[in-house]
């Protein structure tokens, strides 16, 4: 319940902001619709139904699923995982692949549940140059070279 | 005459020994990514497409569609080992196939899905083969009021199809539809909402979006609920089933051949409807409907038919039309238009190596994945008890190497990242990723059609309710917005 209207209300106003961003844009005619024509319909058209998910809901007409709780250590992995990704991505260039994805597993597998220390380095090491020898070597994609040259 | 030789093309295309070896790896990865769950067929063939640049394009398309079936026979197998359907399509399948299992039947029980949907994908294969070409031809006349109505037709058949909220998926598709429109405008060229970012010029690309949508996403979720997955201790024997079970089977997978095909066609999960629908059909049906849920090998048969039979049918309006109709079937568009292939009306004749290499090629596909079931089921087994604590981080690393070996370009992982929190977050309020994915694609379609219509007809929406096709069509859409609504009054009242 108090979920849809918060959904519908951020909906509403990203409806909004859609609507102002094209207005930049030349809209043209209906004869001949131009760049802005298909965004401001699907501001409104989100809008629209922004108001529908509203009206449902407060009528009690749309009965919300009910997710299952999260706990904290739940929350704590998806957190971790999120965080590490994100620094695969800022890593990935400057570190080179083969030491960025040994840390990914490294960290991933110690975030998501602890491990001993010799089995996670073990298949960090393991995934890492399997993984660059089925890419780089198999499928000849191009992966990046760190400042370590590896 | 002319079939014969069409066929002889498609197989002299689907054996060279590469296209063998792509078809095996496809189905090898299908059927492993459907005993899996954690990783549905979408997430695999979004990975896998930025691996297909290199390769000829029917050796993409073969290997793709190989993983699509092939995740369909996997899923049933956890199904009926351990109550866990790999993926949704395989839901029903737990209902009798697990009771099957827990009375020592899992032998027959997994013989009769592996060969009834044996049967049925071919069955499928054949009725996609006769029927593409038909509608390819019909389709030549469409304008671009035809293709609108079609998008928008299909978009709310999807909607309508839903299992969770209409007006959600609604929400879904529109939201779908904005992301499309980023990056430059498909008539014109200006550049719209890109912000000065070189990666948004080109608009949202399909595999960080659907990566993170389907691949990130559910393997947070399932990271929220880490718990331990028992599997069901049985040994397997007998996996032919006996004379008995085919008696019994035989009308089921039958039935559910035919019907799985035809709702393949339609939009939306076609094969997870496909499944739903012949189980309650094949209840309906039953001398003993009662008995279902307690084991009765028809449960299995008939959804474990329909849901191949519909991976087959679902293949037709992408290749005859041009439209995709589900989240994997943008993906497979997504594939062709890499190597610069067209899907539409014009397809077939322009590929015919292609599209008659597809077809003989998912022939190969199903019997390799009968050989592949059957015999390697205690080591799909094994895979299945591979702690999720090693597989997570796994399925995660090809999902950040997928997306950078795309472009070499680190901000779509950030998009994939993005897409993958923002999904966990809308599915937990009720929002489901697929109608976004199909928006996003059929996105610049829509546009275009839409505008070249106004153009052709001076700014006047007649032109959408003049013409036939495209009338039939609207109505249709008119329908499925309005039936619901209908239908909730009526339980209201009563």
């Amino acid at each position: 319940m108090r979920s849809n209207i918060v959904v519908a209300t951020i909906l509403l106003a990203l409806a909004g902001y859609v609507f102002l961003a094209a207005s930049a844009l030349p809209f043209g005619t209906l004869r001949v619709p131009q760049t802005a024509f298909f965004p401001k319909t699907l501001a409104l058209l989100l809008a629209v139904l922004s108001l529908v998910l509203l009206a449902e809901t407060l009528t009690g007409n749309e009965t919300p699923r009910r997710s299952e709780r999260i706990d904290t250590s739940g929350w704590f992995r998806i957190g971790a995982t999120l965080v590490t990704m994100a620094g695969f991505a800022l890593a990935l260039e400057p570190l080179g692949y083969l030491v960025t994805t040994f840390l990914l597993m490294v960290l991933l597998l110690r975030a998501i549940e602890a491990q001993s220390w010799r089995k996670v380095i073990a298949i960090a090491l393991a995934t890492a140059l399997i993984s660059y020898a089925i890419f780089a070597w198999l499928l000849g994609v191009p992966l990046p070279v760190g400042v370590l040259g590896l | 005459m002319d079939l014969l030789t069409n066929i002889g093309l498609g197989f002299s295309v689907a054996l060279t020994p590469i296209n063998l070896l792509f078809c095996f790896l496809g189905t090898l990865v299908g059927t492993l990514v459907g005993v899996l769950p954690g990783l549905g067929p979408v997430g695999a063939v979004a990975f896998l497409l930025s691996l297909t640049f290199k390769m000829e394009p029917a050796s993409a398309i073969i290997m793709l569609a190989g993983i699509y079936y092939g995740a369909m026979y996997g899923g049933s197998t956890t199904s009926i080992l351990v109550n866990i359907p790999g993926e949704t399509a395989s839901v029903v399948t737990c209902l009798d196939g697990y009771q099957m299992a827990r009375q020592g039947r899992a032998g027959a029980a997994l013989g009769i899905s592996a060969f009834g949907s044996f049967i049925a994908g071919t069955v499928g294969v054949i009725g996609l083969m006769f029927l593409a070409p038909l509608l390819g031809r019909a389709a030549l006349s469409f304008g671009p009021p035809e293709y609108f109505a079609l998008t928008l037709t299909g978009l709310t058949l999807v909607a309508y199809l839903t299992q969770g909220s209409m007006i959600k998926a609604l929400i879904m598709a529109t939201l779908g539809l904005l992301a499309g429109t980023v990056g430059m405008d498909p008539i014109s060229g200006e550049e719209r909402f890109a912000y000065g970012t070189l990666t948004l010029r080109d608009g949202f690309g399909l595999v960080p979006v659907a990566m993170g949508l389907f691949g990130v996403a559910e393997v947070i979720e399932n990271l929220a609920y880490l718990g331990s997955q028992s599997v069901y201790e049985t040994k397997i024997k007998g996996l032919l089933p006996n004379l008995q079970d085919w008696k019994d089977s035989a009308k089921p997978i039958a039935r559910g051949s035919v019907l799985g095909f035809f709702l393949g066609i339609l939009p939306g999960p076609g094969p997870v409807i496909a499944s739903f629908v012949a189980y309650a059909m094949e209840k309906r049906l039953s001398p003993y409907p009662e008995k279902f849920g307690t084991g009765v090998i028809e449960g299995v048969a008939g959804p474990e038919a329909a849901n191949n039979a519909a991976t087959a049918g679902s293949f037709i309006p992408l290749l005859s039309l041009g439209i995709p109709t589900s989240a994997i079937m943008a993906l497979f568009m997504g594939a062709l238009m890499i190597h610069g292939i067209q899907p539409g009306p014009l397809f077939i004749a322009k590929y015919p190596e292609l599209f008659w290499g597809f077809i003989a090629s998912m022939y190969v596909g199903n019997a390799m994945l009968l050989v592949l079931n059957l015999p390697l089921i205690g080591m799909w087994v094994r895979v299945l008890k591979t702690p999720y604590v090693i597989l997570c981080p796994l399925i995660l690393l090809f999902c950040l190497i997928g997306v950078y070996s795309l472009n070499a370009n680190v901000v779509e992982i950030t998009i994939m990242l993005a897409f993958g929190i923002g999904g966990f977050i809308l599915r937990r309020v009720g929002f489901e990723g697929a109608p976004f994915i199909l928006a996003l694609v059929l996105g610049p379609i829509m546009e275009t059609s839409l505008r070249q219509s106004l153009l052709i007809s001076r700014g006047n929406f007649g032109i959408f309710v003049t013409r036939p096709i495209c009338a039939v069509l609207i109505a249709l859409t008119v329908a499925f917005l309005v039936w619901p609504v209908i239908g909730r009054k009526k339980k209201r009242e009563s």
